[in-house]
């Protein structure tokens, strides 16, 4: 498993070259190629076609950790919705409207006083996209994998969370067909918050529950 | 590890193994690591290649591959070596087809 994402070994500009302008002369490398092959043959052979990719960049692009947000200040307001999330998450999320492009289910873990949820893929990167858009690359590599089911005060305390010792760490492990969103704990001072102001408040990370929501976030973001 | 270990453990299924402290790296995709996003996620739901096919296809690239090749590589040479077994194109029109986009590609700056 690499642990190095920067070695993409061919010759275009990379992330990691973050004072590089986003442009690039070089030929496209030998991956690159790869999957524009892949994808023209399939083309050709009619088993997929050029539209169903654009849309689906179109879909990709459309999701991000708004749409988690969005579920998650619902939630925090409305307890009728919040039951009904927490008995199926995806029908809680269509009901918003967000729709599940994919064959998988969603459980919604509730953080309480007694119980912080993280979530990881030790296997892979499986993640909860129709709600949060593609993980960050750490989710994807080794270190946070290996270790969040062993040791997941370790891996939150590199994130700057710490967890009581009263309070139960509980960690679930992603599949193709499972996916979890953390529904964080609202915080304190809240009260008088809109729905659309609370939803400001929600970072990608708190649904993923390697941190917690905070007022201070919300500000600068 | 042990020889044992590695019989045990395919090379995905690293819960629990020892690991460095976690860096908090994050791209947006490249281009082409979009469209190959895409290419999966069309491939499930057009019932090619699931999800789980996918993963498998992954891990069959060996420890040694996996550990060179970065995230989305790893997806197109599985899909690629997934198309060849269950018939969706044979080596040799992909290698062809790979020439063809690359003498195609090869005056052409790519825009990003």
């Amino acid at each position: 498993m690499s642990s190095d994402p920067h070695s993409h070994g061919h010759g275009h500009s990379h992330y990691h070259d973050a004072h590089e302008a986003i442009v690039s002369d070089d030929a496209p490398g030998y991956y690159e190629i790869m999957e524009t092959a892949v994808r023209e043959l399939l083309i050709a052979k009619g088993l997929i076609t050029a539209n169903d990719i654009r849309h689906q960049i179109e879909v990709l692009d459309s999701r991000t950790p708004a749409l988690g947000a969005a579920v998650v200040a619902r939630a925090w307001t409305d307890p009728a919705f919040k039951g009904r999330l927490l008995e199926n998450g995806r029908a809680g999320c269509e009901e918003m409207g967000i729709s599940f492009y994919d064959d998988t289910q969603l459980i919604v873990l509730e953080n309480t006083e007694s119980v912080h949820n993280l979530i990881v893929c030790t296997l892979c990167s499986c993640y909860p996209r129709p709600v949060l858009g593609l993980p960050p690359d750490w989710y994807k590599l080794k270190p946070y994998r290996a270790r969040a089911v062993i040791e997941p005060r370790k891996v939150l305390a590199e994130f700057g969370t710490i967890i009581p010792d009263d309070v139960e760490v509980r960690v679930s492990d992603s599949t193709a067909v499972i996916r979890y969103l953390v529904l964080p704990r609202r915080p304190a001072g809240t009260e008088g918050c809109t729905e659309e102001q609370l939803a400001a408040l929600v970072t990608r990370d708190a649904m993923i529950g390697v941190i917690p929501v905070t007022l201070n976030d919300g500000a600068a973001q | 590890m042990s020889v044992e270990d590695f019989v045990s453990r395919l090379p995905n299924d690293i819960g629990g193994a020892a690991a460095g402290p976690v860096d908090r790296v994050e791209h947006e995709l490249e281009p082409w690591e979009k469209r190959c996003h895409a290419l999966a996620d069309v491939l499930d739901f057009r019932k090619l290649i699931n999800t789980e096919e996918k993963r498998k296809g992954v891990e069959a690239l060996g420890e040694s591959l996996i550990g060179k090749l970065p995230y989305y590589e790893r997806w197109i040479v599985a899909f690629a070596n997934i198309g060849f077994t269950k018939g969706f194109f044979t080596p040799t029109e992909l290698a062809e087809k790979m020439a063809e986009v690359e003498a195609r590609t090869a005056d052409h700056p790519k825009p990003l």
